[in-house]
């Protein structure tokens, strides 16, 4: 009986196996492949240092090994005994091993001898969504996962959200990317699950293609690396110089047309170019608008900001990238005007201040958000036209009976906006702890996409930070957003004398085109009675 | 070294990276360049290109005085000194690097010589000799890639890479190549000029694959008499140590003793050595580390270029993304767009190519035009009596555009740069037909080659009509 170990394989150290190709009871010959590892450069296998029969294998697909690592143990055979015929697992090329291009060289998937059998995980139901972008991949493979673990990420315009692994196992191949879109039922990868039932047999795998591992001591092709040789008869005819100027232009070759003798584009048919499309602009701009009012804006300024002192530039995050150009249309296209007012809220923070202990208890805070998200709900209750939408062809409005909050949060990233649903239903501790509960979720960016969807009324407050008043963007498509600035101790007359009095600030936008400046008036006067003196929301 | 700022820190100094430090070094950027060597110019200088070249011409002159036999000119058996010609080889290499090592004095180039490892997305940290930490605006990753190994192969100074062939630590009988590329067969060809007998092996269908065939099978014949076996499809399973050399078994093929054994099974690229993912710069799991066309890895203000960015590792490749780097680093709006890469195979009779290639052409279906000038109708060619070669142009169907061209024959290295201009120039079969090439040269087979894709060449029999 004798003990096979990891022999010096070189310059490695905890490679992985990423096949076992013999099992317990199998008659090996010798030089026979035992295990196949695979480092960051090459995969290899490792022969059997002499014939025998496998007693126990030690090692199983996905564990790291060096030198000296146990393999299996083997009695051995009779210096003369023949091992019987080798299984024959399909090896991988000689080249291939070494040289980087391995990915195509790894063999084909025998039988490992611990796991469970492969199986596809394919996305589960994620809810409403279809073709979500894969933004990460999380395992690679030959990686061992844990149930729960995370194995991608996906996104949809709204959120982010993983996905976890139903079962343990080994990422056998992945079948995704990061850019991939993705629904339910599509497939993530395939796995050889430890423990769990195999789900589905995974498709075979065709064995390595000798032929597609070039490998490079013949000196690899010569296409340039970004722009594949199949299209070189379709490249437009110009010299490299003339393909450098318009790399500084900024032009698209492509569109150009040349002058010179069989097409070629020379620098002046780059240049003429340019100007034709610098001219045509403004032309095409009023034209693309036909009767309406054209956008016949100068172009934006260009400024070499490094000539005046240092810059970084720091891309936008995700979020910013996904929330400003909504913002945008947002501000564009809705006629906001803002309504501003204060409410007076020396009881209301009285009363508050006296419950506090009582939530504190309870593990939240009582915030006044929570009270102005319930005087709020008390207002559009009385105005119902703040509490409604547009139909998409601006005929009617609808008007929804059911009262959803939106509550902007700040996070690192940028802006979420998280509902509260059905606030009418909740109390105003219900409240409170929904809002501590979200606003948790929103800087762990662990906001589902439903959990931003139905509002019906935003609310964003600025109290905790400072300012007197600010404008904000309605969030389409709503009808009105709530802003809220810090509240101030302020003298006010009640008729004989200044009293000091708590005034909070509100900012009211709202859609013109739906709510005319007495309506929103009357809103805000409403709402800041109710803050004055909550007992009105029970009327 | 006390500790250094600047605009751009270059790692490597090789082709790629010197070129990038004395670029971005002209454009007025501080530079630092950081090799963990004592001499510039990486592989390619010290243990590659040049090197293997000093050896080539020395084995072809060897090669050519003898062929003089049959023009009536002999000269005796040569008297080999290995120790003087591994002397010559070492002053070409060092005229070069001290050369180099000039030049980065004259742009101010600082030279940190150690091992750089990233240690944040601003910070290179330099272990050996010139312990200390770098701090830079741009990066330039140049680090290159190493031969790779074959685990199965013991420890033996007779097991050697392209590094170790170079050495010339002895004259061999018997040299068995692991892996028909080209660094394998260049080094077989000084090998075998200087006495060896050769034995190739190789797991795929042929040598030198990337090649069109047709090109290869020139080679191959002229160089039948230097090979004993050439093992195709071959697998090599075993080697020891043995006192009489290293005893070779194969799949299928005899074992064999050789008392040396060069290991030419490709390159692998240094992407996971070098701390990047401290620098958030994405490594792939082969080692690579992509780019965009200004050589921009993921982290925009650190890029990878050569053989560490991606195939083909040449050096002619990574000095012109070295220079477009370099030139972004600068601001400016410089952009890898060279349509093709020429790759040449320094072997007797030398082969090179570049662009598409018939059998690409074949696999994507372009439709092509090829015009082939053998060599045997230069009267150069023949005059030189080296008149195996041939010149091959492939040319698109529609529009006749050069689309590239594959040349074997004496000095092909050297013609295959009309190719490339013409295929970046946009150049059809009459501009280059119509082009005076001086005669009689080899280059002229290009023109010639040109004129028979037209139909218009008189220095072949007549040709059917088209």
């Amino acid at each position: 009986m004798k003990q096979v170990n990891v022999p010096d394989i070189g310059d490695f150290k905890d490679v992985e196996v990423i096949e076992v190709l013999v099992k317990a009871g199998d008659t090996i010959a010798a030089e026979q492949s035992l295990i196949t590892v695979e480092s960051d450069k090459a995969t290899m296998e490792i022969p059997a240092p002499g014939a025998g029969v496998v007693r126990e294998v030690r090692i199983k697909v996905g564990d790291k090994v060096s030198q000296g690592t146990p393999i299996l143990v083997l009695d051995e055979a009779d210096a003369g005994a023949t091992a019987k015929e080798a299984p024959a697992p399909a090896p991988a090329p000689e080249k291939a091993k070494a040289a980087p291009a391995s990915e195509s060289a790894k063999p084909a998937p025998a039988p490992a001898a611990e796991s469970a059998g492969p199986m596809t995980v394919n996305v589960p139901d994620i809810g409403d969504f279809k073709d979500v972008a894969v933004i990460e991949v999380l395992v690679k493979p030959g990686d061992s996962v844990a149930p729960e673990q995370s194995l991608i990420t996906v996104e949809s315009d709204k959120a982010t959200m993983e996905i976890p692994s139903p079962a343990a196992g080994t990422v056998r191949e992945l079948k995704l990317k990061v850019g991939d879109k993705v629904s339910q039922g599509s497939a993530i990868l395939v796995m050889d699950a430890t423990g769990a039932a195999p789900v589905l047999p995974a498709q075979a795998k065709p064995a390595a293609e000798p032929a597609a591992a070039s490998e490079v001591s013949a000196p690899p092709r010569p296409p340039v690396p970004k722009e594949p040789l199949e299209a070189l008869h379709a490249k437009p005819h110009a010299s490299p110089s003339v393909r450098k100027f318009a790399r500084e232009l900024g032009v698209d070759l492509t569109r150009v047309t040349g002058s010179g003798p069989k097409g070629r584009i020379a620098h002046t048919d780059v240049q003429a170019f340019v100007k034709s499309a610098l001219s045509a602009v403004p032309a095409a701009a009023a034209a693309a608008k036909g009767g309406a009012l054209p956008f016949n804006l100068p172009a934006w300024p260009e400024v070499d900001f490094a000539k005046f002192g240092p810059v970084e530039a720091r891309p936008l995050t995700r979020l910013q990238r996904l929330s400003g150009p909504n913002l945008h249309r947002n501000w564009v296209s809705i006629p906001h005007v803002t309504q501003f007012d204060e409410a007076d809220i020396t009881d209301l923070e009285a009363f508050r201040k006296a419950n506090t202990a009582e939530t504190e208890k309870q593990g939240f805070k009582l915030t006044m958000l929570a009270f102005l998200v319930k005087a709020c709900v008390t207002a559009l209750r009385q105005h119902p036209n703040l509490n409604a939408s547009l139909d998409r062809g601006g005929e009617s409005l609808i008007l929804k009976k059911y009262y959803n909050i939106g509550v902007a949060v700040d996070t690192p990233d940028g802006l979420v906006v998280p509902v509260v649903r059905d606030a009418d239903r909740k109390g105003v501790f219900d409240v409170a702890r929904e809002l501590g509960e979200i606003s948790k979720l929103a800087r762990d960016k662990k906001l589902k996409p439903g959990d931003m969807q139905g509002g019906t009324f935003s609310i964003s407050s600025l109290g905790g930070i400072g300012g007197s008043a600010f404008t904000p963007i309605i969030n389409a498509p709503e009808v009105a957003i709530l802003g809220v600035s810090r509240s101030v101790l302020r003298p006010v007359w009640n008729g004989k004398e200044f009293a000091p009095r708590l005034m909070l600030p509100l900012s009211l936008s709202y859609d013109h085109r739906i709510i005319d400046g007495a309506a929103a008036a009357r809103f805000t006067t409403y709402l800041a009675s109710v803050l004055a003196d909550i007992r009105r929301s029970l009327l | 070294m006390a500790d250094l700022d600047c605009d751009v820190v270059v790692l490597g100094a090789g082709p790629g990276g010197y070129s990038a430090a004395f670029r971005a070094a002209d454009l007025g950027l501080t530079t630092v360049l950081v090799e963990r060597y004592p001499t510039l110019g990486g592989v390619c200088l010290n243990v590659g290109c040049i090197p293997s070249k000093a050896l080539l011409h020395t084995a072809a002159v060897m090669d050519a005085a003898r062929a003089l036999g049959a023009h009536g000119i002999s000269f005796g058996e040569p008297k080999i000194d290995l120790d003087k010609l591994r002397a010559f080889k070492e002053k070409v290499v060092g005229k070069l690097t001290g050369g180099l090592a000039a030049m980065a004095k004259m742009r101010k180039v600082a030279v940190v010589q150690g091992v750089g490892m990233f240690a944040g997305a601003n910070q290179l940290a330099v272990g050996g000799k010139d312990k200390g930490t770098v701090r830079f605006k741009s990066a330039i990753i140049a680090a290159g890639s190493q031969s790779a190994k074959l685990p199965f192969l013991p420890e033996d100074p007779r097991i050697v890479d392209s590094t170790g062939a170079l050495e010339l630590k002895g004259a061999a009988d018997k040299l068995l190549i692991i892996g028909g590329g080209i660094i394998g067969l260049e080094m077989g060809t000084v090998y075998s000029t200087l006495g060896a007998r050769l034995d190739v092996v190789e797991m795929m269908d042929g040598l030198m694959l990337g090649a069109d065939r047709d090109l290869v099978a020139v080679w191959q014949k002229f160089n039948a008499k230097r090979f004993d076996r050439v093992m195709l499809k071959s697998k090599t399973t075993k080697a020891e140590a043995t006192k009489a050399g290293i005893r070779v078994s194969f799949e299928g093929q005899d074992a064999q003793t050789y008392d040396l054994v060069l290991v030419s099974v490709g390159r692998v690229p240094n992407g996971k050595k070098i701390g990047a993912d401290k620098a958030g710069v994405k490594v792939d799991e082969r080692g690579f580390i992509p780019t965009d066309s200004q050589m921009r890895t993921n982290v925009p203000h650190i890029y990878a270029i050569g053989d560490i960015a991606g195939n083909p590792m040449l050096a002619h490749k990574a000095v012109h993304e070295a220079h477009v780097a370099a030139e972004a680093a600068a601001g400016r709006k410089s952009h890898f767009d060279a349509r093709v890469v020429p790759s040449v195979a320094y072997t007797d009779p030398e082969i090179a190519w570049v662009g598409l290639t018939e059998e690409e052409a074949k696999k994507a279906g372009t439709r092509i035009g090829v015009a082939k000038f053998p060599w045997s109708a230069s009267g150069r060619a023949i005059a030189n009596a080296r008149d195996e070669g041939f010149t091959k142009l492939i040319f698109d169907a529609d529009s006749h555009r050069l689309l590239g061209g594959g040349i074997v024959g004496t000095g092909a290295g050297d013609l295959i740069s009309e190719l490339a201009l013409a295929v970046e120039m946009g150049a059809d079969a009459t501009d280059i037909g119509k082009t005076i090439h001086p005669h009689p040269t080899v280059s002229e087979s290009i023109g010639m080659a040109a004129e028979l894709f037209e139909g218009v060449c008189t220095d072949l029999p007549p040709q059917r009509k088209k």
